[in-house]
């Protein structure tokens, strides 16, 4: 049972970082802007937590103004890894993270909208671009991604290697390494000879609390019954 | 004002980390000096613990020791390289 609610938990921890992950790091649409637009968004207690706050020095309400970007997009396979040929359309917002969560250091989205309208206006022919951005769309809760940067490309078919994804995770394994490594030094140098110092204290009284006891239950001993032969 | 929290934060974190690579690398560091004295040991415990000062002391002015410093200077680097690449068309 107990080996259960540890599996349990540790798959509920895989899901819950990987999610954190999926909604955090950066990835990349090949999309075709169709329009930009700007609505009015009012936030709720539980969509509120899918968008960026106010810009720097502005007050933090209920409702404001938001930029989005209205593409067209290919559809993708496995987060992205394998691209398809059909498409879907696919709706980005466009907002500053400024220098809080997520450490984007985003502060040009009005040059993003810009470039963004400017592909949008290519004069008729497709103009494919690759969007890079974070976060989730999902139309239950009226949340969109949130688009980071916008790059123009000759065709669908580009092939975009995630340089910061595969630095990051190598990153997070060499810390996860040396976490571990630091953790058995700890327990080697510090922790098992003050456990041992401990361990020989406790023995030495139970040792002495064993002659007083022990010899008390002797003597308990000595006044029962003898098993008769 | 999210500029003073992220530096407030950030150095938190960088100090955090540079004290544990910092621990860490000083008891890798005691732990070999230990070892190589029993494996070939020169006198008694006064004179081990007199070549584990010493190792020790050489440590401290050693340049392995600044090294950890870097841990201080990437995330910086990082942050500024992260801010230009994401604020520049």
């Amino acid at each position: 049972m107990l080996q259960r609610i540890k599996f349990g938990l540790k798959v509920l921890l895989i899901i819950i970082m990987g999610g954190f992950f999926h909604y955090v790091l950066p990835q990349h649409d090949v999309v075709r802007v169709t329009s930009t637009e700007i609505i009015r968004q009012d936030f709720s207690w539980y969509n509120r937590m899918f968008y960026a706050q106010a810009d720097s020095g502005n007050v933090e309400g209920t409702n404001r103004d938001m930029r989005l970007i209205n593409t067209v997009r290919r559809k993708t396979w496995i987060w992205g890894f394998f691209r398809r040929e059909s498409e879907e359309v696919m709706v980005y917002r466009n907002e500053d993270t400024g220098w809080i969560w997520p450490p984007y250091f985003k502060f040009d989205s009005s040059n993003l909208q810009a470039e963004s309208a400017a592909l949008a206006a290519s004069g008729g022919q497709e103009q494919w671009a690759v969007i890079t951005h974070y976060g989730w769309r999902n139309k239950l809760l009226t949340v969109f991604p949130n688009a980071v940067s916008i790059k123009p490309v000759a065709g669908p078919d580009v092939r975009v290697i995630p340089w910061f994804n595969i630095f990051f995770f190598s990153f997070l394994v060499i810390g996860w390494l040396f976490l571990r490594a630091a953790w058995r030094q700890f327990r080697e140098r510090n922790l098992d000879p003050t456990l041992n110092a401990i361990d020989e204290h406790v023995d030495a009284a139970q040792d002495r609390a064993q002659g007083v006891w022990g010899r008390f239950m002797a003597w308990i001993n000595t006044w029962r019954g003898k098993p008769r032969v | 004002m999210g500029l003073i929290r992220l530096i407030i934060f950030g150095f938190l974190g960088m100090t955090i980390a540079y004290w544990l690579v910092s621990w860490y690398s000083r008891s890798v560091r005691l732990e070999r000096l230990e070892k190589e004295w029993d494996a070939d040991p020169q006198g008694d415990d006064a004179a081990r613990q007199a070549h584990l000062d010493a190792g020790m002391a050489a440590y401290e002015n050693g340049f392995r020791k600044k090294l950890i410093l870097l841990i201080y200077v990437v995330p910086v680097v990082f942050v500024i390289t992260a801010f230009f690449v994401t604020n520049t068309n």
